[in-house]
């Protein structure tokens, strides 16, 4: 009996929240990123991944598939340059505009529609999403700037020590990175992260068991919110402007093809996969202009070799080869 | 009177799945609801859960109207449901199946405390794998547990909500023989010694004459009888249902 626990206790659940030492460690990786990718690229990897983070708790851990998430992104990357351009907000006015903004929008979108499944939810999103780009397209011309964006926002400082080099900035947004990654570790081995995974598993068990499955869904949403309203908000103190692309449709797309490439639902998967579309983006539209192209094939390629999203295969693969040991 | 309901009917169209049943269960009793395929046990039995709701008719717990309460709040009240096919978490350790079930009446919406830090929860799930004998897969992805140990583990994960009635969906289909026995077994133990109230729904005739107290004979929808094992199997028109 004794000899069986301790057998099973080397099998692990799949897609169970990692050992701290995983999350201390991608940390520590990522002090050293910039010594191998451009510092401009390493920061955009951070600031996707956080947005990431949270995308893949909706997709991957709760199990809702929003396909709106620029509305999140881009109306945080729009309140914090709208607070840093007219009101001269200071860098954590300008990120807590971005962050509060896009959770009343989730709560909105989802007080309406989060009862919706599956398709109905995803085009509802789109909807809202599409809504925010046109009116920042030509309704609200005279502050967005329409299509040219939001541009003239002076350079971010904290504690008077500016972002505008790209080593400080990148150093900065790890800090933010590394608290997220810590706090989503947290989120995944609390009492309600431990509730979204049962959720995906078995959405009518879990309301079986008492839950009410629709809150769940809720805050899960606007948690999500939370992480893509940061990262947007990172976004424009690292560019400097705002691009109305960050609202269009195809930043959604891109979210969940990044968050798909590095597995949905493992902990690291957004990050693996953010860090690899990327990279390739980068990489390969220096050689041609039709990158989409390359990108679309390699994205089928790694898909037919990691049916799971890279990281969501490797971990299937070490789960099969540690049960197959633990039951010898 | 723990639980009861009054003429409740549910018409699906035309159909008249239930029709004006009258079901009560006394505090602590198992009994068990039979009849013949299409006869309305399913849909009785949701209609008590709360997963259908009611077109006529009302369902009362200790006397508290529940009919128009949703499958979440009556599995809050105490009155929870398993499942004639599994429902399970399939990718989650059978120890966390069961105390993400057991941690509903503690919290729900914290989201930094640590879940494995709930010392009362993590205790209740391993007496609770005690009890439906799942100690040695405890930490096993459920989805590698075979037919029968998933239908166990069916049972835990309603247990830990810490129900006052149990509700059974056909716990046996499936078993094998020894299996079937075993889980009878079980079931009963959890009527006598746990004290929790049951209603079982099931096909073999041989589990439910051998630990039911009282049995409501369902046909077309509506009660046929109601009685002790003795008293169903000696009536004449059970007889005639069964046999044709």
């Amino acid at each position: 009996m004794v000899n069986d626990n301790t057998n099973a206790t080397k099998v692990q659940e799949l897609h169970a929240p990692p050992k701290p030492i995983v999350v201390y460690g991608t940390i520590f990786v990522l002090l050293f990123l910039p010594l191998v990718l451009s510092t401009p690229l390493a920061t955009e990897i951070l600031i996707w991944a956080i947005f990431g983070m949270g995308f893949n708790l909706l997709l991957g851990y709760t199990g809702v598939l929003s396909f709106g998430h620029a509305a999140y992104f881009g109306l945080g990357a729009y309140s914090s340059g709208l607070a840093f351009r007219y009101l001269d907000a200071s860098l954590p006015v300008g990120i807590a505009a971005g962050v509060l903004a896009p959770m009343l929008l989730a709560c909105f979108i989802g007080a309406l529609a989060i009862r919706k499944r599956g398709v109905y939810f995803a085009m509802i999103s789109l909807a809202f999403a599409q809504m925010l780009y046109f009116m920042a397209l030509s309704p609200l011309k005279h502050i967005t700037r329409g299509e040219d964006g939001l541009t003239h926002i002076p350079t971010m400082a904290i504690f008077s020590f500016s972002l505008g080099k790209p080593l400080p900035l990148y150093y900065f947004v790890l800090v933010v990175t590394a608290i997220m990654l810590f706090a989503t570790w947290r989120i995944l081995q609390s009492p309600f992260g431990k509730l979204l995974q049962a959720f995906r598993e078995n959405e009518e068990r879990a309301k079986a068991c008492g839950y009410n499955t629709t809150m769940v869904k809720f805050w899960s949403l606007v948690i999500s919110a939370f992480y893509a309203g940061l990262a947007g908000s990172l976004n424009t103190v690292y560019l400097g402007y705002v691009p109305l692309t960050t609202l269009f449709w195809l930043t959604s797309g891109t979210m969940v093809m990044m968050t798909i490439l590095g597995g949905k639902g493992t902990f690291l998967g957004p990050l693996v996969g953010v860090g690899v579309f990327l990279f390739l983006q980068n990489t390969i539209s220096l050689i041609t202009p039709r990158w989409e192209l390359f990108v679309g094939a390699m994205f089928v390629a790694i898909i037919l070799l990691f049916p799971g999203g890279i990281m969501g295969t490797l971990e299937e693969k070490l789960m099969a080869y540690r049960m197959k040991r633990a039951s010898k | 009177m723990l639980l009861r309901t009054e003429k409740i009917c549910k018409y699906f169209g035309g159909l008249k799945a239930v029709d004006e049943v009258d079901f009560v269960l006394k505090k602590g009793q198992l009994k068990s609801i039979i009849g013949p395929n299409g006869a309305g046990k399913t849909t009785l039995f949701n209609l008590i859960a709360g997963a259908y709701l009611p077109t006529k008719g009302k369902v009362f717990l200790k006397d508290k109207d529940i009919s128009r309460l949703t499958l979440n709040r009556v599995s809050r009240l105490g009155v929870v449901k398993t499942y004639q096919i599994n429902h399970i978490f399939p990718n989650l350790s059978v120890f966390e199946n069961i105390r993400i079930a057991a941690q509903v009446r503690k919290t729900s919406y914290n989201f930094w405390r640590q879940a494995a830090s709930y010392r009362e929860l993590n205790e209740l799930a391993e007496e609770i794998m005690t009890q439906v004998d799942l100690q040695e897969k405890r930490n096993w992805p459920a989805s590698t547990l075979s037919h029968g140990e998933r239908r166990y583990l069916e049972i835990g994960i309603a247990l830990a909500t810490k129900p006052e009635i149990l509700l059974l969906d056909e716990p046996t289909a499936g078993m094998s023989c020894a299996e079937t026995n075993q889980c009878a077994e079980m079931i009963k133990k959890l009527n006598t010694e746990l004290g929790l109230s049951v209603v079982l729904v099931e096909h073999d005739m041989s589990v439910v004459m051998s630990i039911s107290e009282e049995i409501l004979v369902m046909n077309e929808g509506r009660t046929l009888t109601e009685g002790t094992p003795r008293e169903v199997s000696d009536n004449e028109e059970v007889q005639r249902v069964y046999l044709g």
